[in-house]
């Protein structure tokens, strides 16, 4: 695979070294995120921000599914 | 078509290049692209992300061994990241990530983060580099992991700590905050978080420690996908929790004026007339705080720009945009003392404000409560300020202060001795100077307040 596309920049060594220990300490809050967010939700004390503006990184699957099957017909 | 008729902006990805044809803004595909354009098409990558509003939409115009024309959806305005209040900044940053996650989870991936593939466009973010996306290869890490970063982690991080000003930076560092400066900018207590100090400090202190030995070989490192997924999803948790401390100095601006309700319906139902009048579609309200008056317009305009100083109304004014579902008005931060100029390689690759608002050529521009400051606070004479406005607008709909305004009182007040110097400020003078440029087509002084409504039109 020719890496002419990537290689416009550079994606710094130090930068690609680093992402190992920048995955696992990712890792480690979005487990204990999650764990809080089950405590809470266990004793009922996760609140919905209606105001909110943004929405969640994952894109609203009905969305693409929707698409997906209107192409297969 | 000649498109070799390249835009000075687009050098960077040798995958291709945009260019202007006799004002239409087309993208040419070199077939070293040929692949990863085809697959993303064929694989409907393309199509979802249209249907999702995340990319910028395209035609294909034609196909031939060396090269693919496409035709993308014409953005009338386009604002760059020195130009987004914080919640824009915000809503590009996660944009990315989504859009890098998207891609991972169909085996592409986004090739770089530049700030400057993402701008504004029918009340929200859109990414427009529709060439940024590649093949993913196994255990790669995300090659534009640190664009990222000093792109767009940087300069939000730095608006949380010292302020919204800080999101400026990028007019500067167009390829980035440099990740050593970035680390250094931030309070000592940021070095307890994780969070910041893995992904800023220990970025930067590894950046420092490989400098020297790049040998173009980066591909013996490796990262799983979940772990670059942990990464891309605790950058997207962090940055939509991330707020601003300072609160608003102009943002309840409408409860400070120093005029009664009738007096603002008086003003809005002029405005409203006088832009029905000229049938203006297109237009751009400077100084336009958080868009109340266009808001109040009866007849929607077809595009209004809306730029404030302040970033915490333009951020309110986003918010509207955002919470009305408004595809017709582009929000921006801009000094208009200042406003943003032409940056990069030949100044060429990012306009000039002027140079993209003469592209844009509103029908009619908004100045309203503005002359005094720019005036007083920015001591610039009347005759400057014309010109200003007359080199971009047809039309111009001022409003005139006058002395005895408490606003302009205080604004005066505040200059002391040298107060004898702003004598200039009347309004024979501002007339006088204003008609070098325009011609006056009406006037209205709105009743109970000291302020003057004019209606002009460019000479010739």
């Amino acid at each position: 695979m020719e890496l002419i596309h990537f290689l416009y920049f550079d994606p710094g060594l130090g930068a690609m070294i680093v992402q190992a220990i920048v995955a696992a300490i990712a890792g480690f809050l979005l487990f204990t995120k999650n764990l809080v967010y089950k405590i809470k939700l266990f004793f009922g004390l996760v609140k919905h921000d209606e105001d909110e503006l943004f929405d969640d990184i994952d894109v609203k699957d009905s969305i693409v599914e929707t698409k997906e099957k209107s192409e297969i017909k | 078509m000649k498109s070799n008729n390249r835009h000075p902006s687009s050098f960077r990805d040798p995958s291709g290049y945009i260019f202007n044809d006799e004002g239409t803004i087309k993208r040419r595909i070199s077939p070293n692209y040929f692949k990863q354009y085809k697959a993303l098409k064929n694989q409907n990558i393309y199509s979802k992300l249209f249907d999702l509003g995340l990319l910028i939409e395209h035609d294909e115009l034609s196909e031939s061994d060396s090269e693919i024309i496409i035709l993308p959806k014409q953005i009338p305005f386009v604002t760059y990241p020195y130009e987004w209040c914080f919640n824009q900044y915000k809503e590009a940053a996660l944009l990315t990530l989504k859009l890098q996650k998207f891609c991972l989870e169909r085996n592409f991936l986004l090739k770089d983060a530049s700030a400057f593939n993402v701008t504004f466009y029918n009340g929200k973010a859109v990414f427009i580099d529709t060439l940024s996306f590649d093949f993913y290869q196994e255990n790669e890490p995300w090659r534009a992991y640190k664009q990222f970063v000093s792109h767009f982690l940087g300069p939000l991080v730095l608006a949380h700590y010292h302020g919204a000003q800080s999101l400026k930076l990028l007019s500067n560092f167009i390829d980035g905050i440099p990740t050593k400066m970035l680390a250094s900018m931030l309070p000592f207590k940021a070095k307890f978080s994780p969070f910041l100090y893995s992904n800023i400090h220990l970025l930067a202190k590894f950046e420092d420690n490989h400098n020297e030995d790049y040998t173009g070989k980066t591909k013996a490192v490796v990262l799983t996908k979940k772990a670059q997924l942990n990464i891309i999803n605790s950058l997207y948790d962090y940055i939509k929790r991330l707020s601003l401390k300072e609160y608003s100095e102009w943002g309840d601006y409408y409860n400070k004026t120093n005029y009664t309700d009738d007096a603002f319906l008086q003003k809005s139902k002029t405005i409203n007339n006088w832009v029905d009048k000229i049938k203006a579609k297109q237009l751009i309200d400077v100084g336009g705080n958080d868009g109340t008056f266009v808001r109040q317009m009866d007849n929607k305009p077809e595009l209004a720009l809306i730029c404030d100083i302040d970033n915490n109304a333009v951020d309110l004014n986003y918010k509207y945009v955002k919470l009305n579902g408004e595809s017709n008005i582009t929000p921006f931060v801009l000094d208009i003392l200042n406003p943003s100029s032409s940056i990069g390689f030949n100044n060429k690759e990012r306009d000039s404000f002027l140079i993209r608002i003469k592209q844009f050529a509103p029908d009619v521009t908004l100045a309203l409560a503005l002359i005094h400051h720019m005036s007083l606070s920015g001591n610039i004479p009347f005759k400057m300020s014309a010109e200003f406005f007359a080199s971009f607008s047809k039309y111009l709909i001022i409003e005139f202060p006058e002395p005895n305004d408490s606003w302009v009182e205080r604004l005066l007040s505040s200059k002391g001795e040298f107060k004898g110097h702003f004598d200039f400020y009347n309004i024979e003078n501002f007339e006088n100077e204003f008609m070098c440029f325009f011609n006056i087509l009406e006037k209205k002084k709105i009743t109970s307040t000291n302020r003057i409504l004019y209606l002009l039109q460019k000479k010739g």
